[in-house]
């Protein structure tokens, strides 16, 4: 997520609070920041105030200094810790805000972007707090993980308390789809009645051994058994597919096996990974230039929507794919992670192109090039 | 020790070098003699591209039995889920009576002024109760003939009286009206106007000439010139979408499939269905004018399909609708609701018939036996049986339990069986046996012709022409389908 490194004064704890850059009297929310280049002395309606270096010594209180202030955004929610620090946890202006629900998981891809984690603190509480600040007017919410599933009840919780306070909030929940496996946790999902919830599962090839090769457990018919049981309660289900040097070839038989296993998906996301976390240290294994593998994406893609079923590229660059693939092409990364790289300046198409991952700088395809329109 | 397990499946030697292999829910592939003879005696290696192929397709598995069969059921239920809602086509004859002498028309119709052929209000009104006792949410009425509109008072009657007992119950309810067009005026076009669920399914067997000889009208009239001029009314009236049509094959327009064809584009038809002529009942002088030997058939509907396939590529948007529903049942999961390509057969449970006096029968050719003195197939009527009588009774339950293709001699090893359809009632009407003997039936010869001439063009892989299938299949235009940027 984005971060802003400054000076703290008075912060002996974490804070959470949502950003306001209009000093207005008839404010009584404790959780607002606010953010000014000419603050007052004294406030009392803040619970932190957001400034400019220069202001040093000259305001009172609870204090953040930092030169970036432009970069925060009226009902941003921002965590600031006592090491000068703001983690801004939700950006208002993005359509790419997620919940981490716990770093957790019960898979251990072999492309995965995180680390592996052995234990950590309960994440709920902040989870709920965050809800209860973002705004009603939030299009897209991610619930992600680790594996979300894991919490179990903390999971309905989440999901339940989206329901109250986002209404119009669609939400999309990343999983591996094991937990699914199980009729009564996947009934009890669809008994909270979430009306724009989309489960997204990942699903890495078309026969069991290489699936579970790539998450490296034994999962594959238990995600299986989940596709179905969420199909039996009509959930909305996404399925999520990171091409990677052990599943490309079949790219284009893992889109049959959806089709005639599937039908019921209501999109497919065909991925390009994210080369940090696991991916990174297991480079070798699972890098593969997306340039070599966009036949087999084009047979997979072309496959699928001929047969009118929902599909999209995430997470590839415009110049490594045939142009009649252009239009299942969204900017899907992170708007916090995303960047172009220096071959990118001039290219004419840029403002359409996803471009990178953070990541990428250090891997990604040797066959990057400018396009004219 | 085998190192995988071998799943039911259906071959059949494609050609020479290439073995066409299926399973049980009808997903197939093709592979080389060699690996085929390796899979069965169990000694294809796993790192082989055709190991993952089978075993992608649960034709073979190496590991969880339980779960790909768990995956079979839910693909076979997906596949057999036209069973699900029971009857929703309901065919009834308003009146035997009729104005034309189709050249094909089998014994069943009569003259103009003949009398008592036409069905009455109180047949009509245990008819429409009888309909909707069945429990499908969809439920189809299609009024034919005879010619259904000399009897038009009893189409208004059964039209009025449904959609005052749909209110209450509102099912997808639907009207189709089976007619040559002749009789159809201004008068009867603005009552239909009024209901948004009335379509017209009319004939057309090709251009002038083509037309008119095979369905002269009674009065001695060029029956193509009337059909062109109320076609023109009737879409004008009730919208282009709301008129479809139907052609017969006869040995007098076999030979012009193309013409047929341009003159359907020419009238603004986005589909035509090259239907063959079930050629039963036919005096034999007749039979030499109106038929022709299915083998002829099945030539001339191959060299007409890739007409219609060069048209697409032109960019005319225009389906064969047979390919279409047999390419739905070839490359797609689900199945369609073709009531004459179903296994279990579609008759009684998924279309019916009501005789103009009431009569039920399980399906068009059933009645028409009837009219030529064999009652062999009579359900019951309206007057005397109840639905459960007619519907749930042990004599529909026997037809349609011999109608299994899954458990017929020679159908249950095909391997386009899944592809396939039984017709019990075609069979007895042909052969006399309502057992289908695959060898005798002309309907296998054409089903197995069609199918596999339409698997030799999916197995070339050709992207235009895969274009062009998955265009008709999903209903949707050819540059949706490129989706170009």
């Amino acid at each position: 997520m984005k971060e802003i490194i400054g000076k703290v004064q008075n912060i002996g704890k974490e804070i959470i609070g949502k950003i306001t850059k209009k000093d207005s009297l008839i404010r009584f929310n404790k959780k607002l920041i606010l953010v000014t280049e000419s603050p007052k002395k004294r406030y009392t309606r803040y619970q932190a105030i957001i400034t400019i270096p220069t202001m040093i010594n000259k305001i009172d209180g609870v204090v953040f200094y930092t030169e970036d202030i432009e970069s925060l955004n009226e009902e941003d929610i921002v965590l600031i810790t006592p090491d000068g620090r703001i983690s801004v946890l939700y950006q208002s202006n993005s359509y790419h805000n997620v919940l981490l629900l716990t770093n957790l998981c019960n898979c251990n891809c072999i492309m995965c972007p995180q680390q592996k984690v052995k234990n950590e603190n309960d994440m709920t509480p902040l989870n709920i707090e965050l809800i209860s600040l973002m705004s009603k007017k939030t299009k897209q919410l991610g619930i992600t993980g680790g594996e979300p599933t894991l919490l179990g009840d903390n999971f309905f919780r989440i999901i339940s308390e989206c329901k109250t306070r986002l209404p119009e909030t669609s939400i999309e929940v990343l999983s591996n789809g094991i937990k699914f496996k199980d009729f009564e946790f996947t009934k009890e999902l669809a008994l909270l009645e979430h009306p724009d919830l989309l489960i997204a599962i990942s699903l890495y090839a078309d026969t069991d051994n290489a699936h579970n090769n790539i998450i490296q457990t034994k999962g594959f018919y238990d995600t299986i058994e989940g596709f179905y049981n969420l199909a039996l309660f009509q959930q909305k289900i996404e399925i999520r597919v990171v091409i990677n040097a052990l599943n490309y070839k079949r790219l284009p038989k893992l889109a049959e096996f959806i089709y005639h296993n599937f039908p019921f998906v209501y999109h497919i996301a065909m991925m390009g990974m994210e080369p940090t976390g696991l991916a990174e240290k297991n480079i070798n294994k699972v890098w593969i230039d997306p340039y070599e593998y966009k036949n087999e994406l084009r047979k997979a893609i072309i496959y699928l929507n001929q047969r009118d079923m929902n599909v999209s590229i995430y997470n590839h660059q415009l110049c490594l794919l045939p142009e009649e693939l252009w239009p299942y092409a969204r900017k899907s990364i992170s708007t916090w992670k995303n960047l172009y790289l220096n071959e990118c300046t001039g290219c004419q198409i840029k403002d359409n192109c996803g471009g990178f991952f953070e990541s990428s700088r250090k891997y990604h395809s040797k066959y990057i090039h400018l396009l004219n329109k | 020790m085998n190192k995988y397990q071998i799943l039911p499946f259906k071959f059949t030697r494609f050609n020479t070098d290439t073995v066409f292999i299926t399973n049980e829910v009808g997903e197939f592939l093709f592979i080389s003699n060699e690996d085929f003879e390796k899979f069965v005696s169990y000694k294809l290696h796993d790192n082989n591209k055709t190991y993952l192929d089978l075993k992608s397709k649960h034709i073979l598995t190496d590991s969880s039995l339980t779960s790909v069969i768990n995956m079979l059921s839910v693909k076979y239920r997906t596949k057999k889920s036209f069973l699900q809602n029971f009857t929703s086509l309901h065919m009834v004859v308003s009146t035997l009576r009729c104005n034309s002498k189709c050249i094909y028309c089998q014994v069943s119709h009569k003259d103009l002024c003949d009398k008592g052929y036409d069905m009455d209000k109180n047949t009509a009104s245990k008819v429409v109760d009888m309909i909707f006792k069945s429990p499908s949410p969809d439920i189809k009425i299609e009024f034919q003939g005879g010619e259904p509109l000399l009897n038009f008072d009893i189409i208004k009657f059964i039209i009025e009286r449904s959609i005052k007992i749909n209110k209450k119950i509102n099912k997808n309810l639907e009207f189709v009206i089976c007619t040559n067009l002749i009789l159809i005026t201004d008068s009867i076009l603005n009552y239909l106007k009024k209901y948004n669920n009335v379509y017209i399914s009319t004939s057309l067997d090709g251009p002038d000439n083509l037309h008119s000889n095979n369905r002269p009208l009674q009065s001695g009239e060029n029956s193509y010139s009337i059909f062109i001029q109320n076609l023109t009314k009737t879409r004008q009236i009730l919208g282009k979408h709301k008129v479809d049509a139907l052609m017969t094959t006869t040995g007098l327009n076999i030979t012009y499939f193309a013409e047929v064809i341009d003159e359907y584009i020419r009238l603004g038809f986005n589909n035509i269905f090259l239907r063959s002529l079930n050629p039963y009942g036919f005096a034999q002088k007749q039979r030499e004018i109106v038929g022709y030997p299915i083998e002829f058939f099945i030539e001339e509907y191959k060299k007409a399909l890739l007409y219609i396939i060069e048209l697409n590529k032109k960019g005319i948007y225009f389906i064969e609708s047979f390919a279409c529903l047999l390419l739905t049942k070839i490359l797609t999961p689900f199945p369609t609701y073709f009531v004459d390509l179903q296994s279990p057969a579609g008759i009684g449970i998924s279309g019916v018939i009501y005789d103009y006096n009431g009569n039920v029968y399980p399906s068009d050719e059933s009645r028409m036996l009837a009219a030529m003195g064999d009652n062999k197939f009579l359900l019951g009527n309206v007057m005397k049986n109840s639905y459960n009588e007619i519907f749930n009774g042990d004599y529909l339950k026997s037809l349609i339990k011999s109608s299994c293709l899954e458990s017929l001699p020679g159908c249950s090893c095909c391997a386009y069986n899944m592809f396939c359809g039984a017709d019990p009632i075609r069979h007895y009407s042909e052969h006399g046996d309502i057992i289908q003997n695959p060898i005798k039936s002309n309907v296998c010869k054409k089903n197995k012709g069609i199918i596999s001439f339409l698997l030799d063009l999916i197995r070339k892989d050709n992207e235009e022409i895969n274009n062009i299938f998955w265009s008709w299949i999903t209903r949707r235009p050819l540059t949706e389908i490129k989706r170009c940027s």
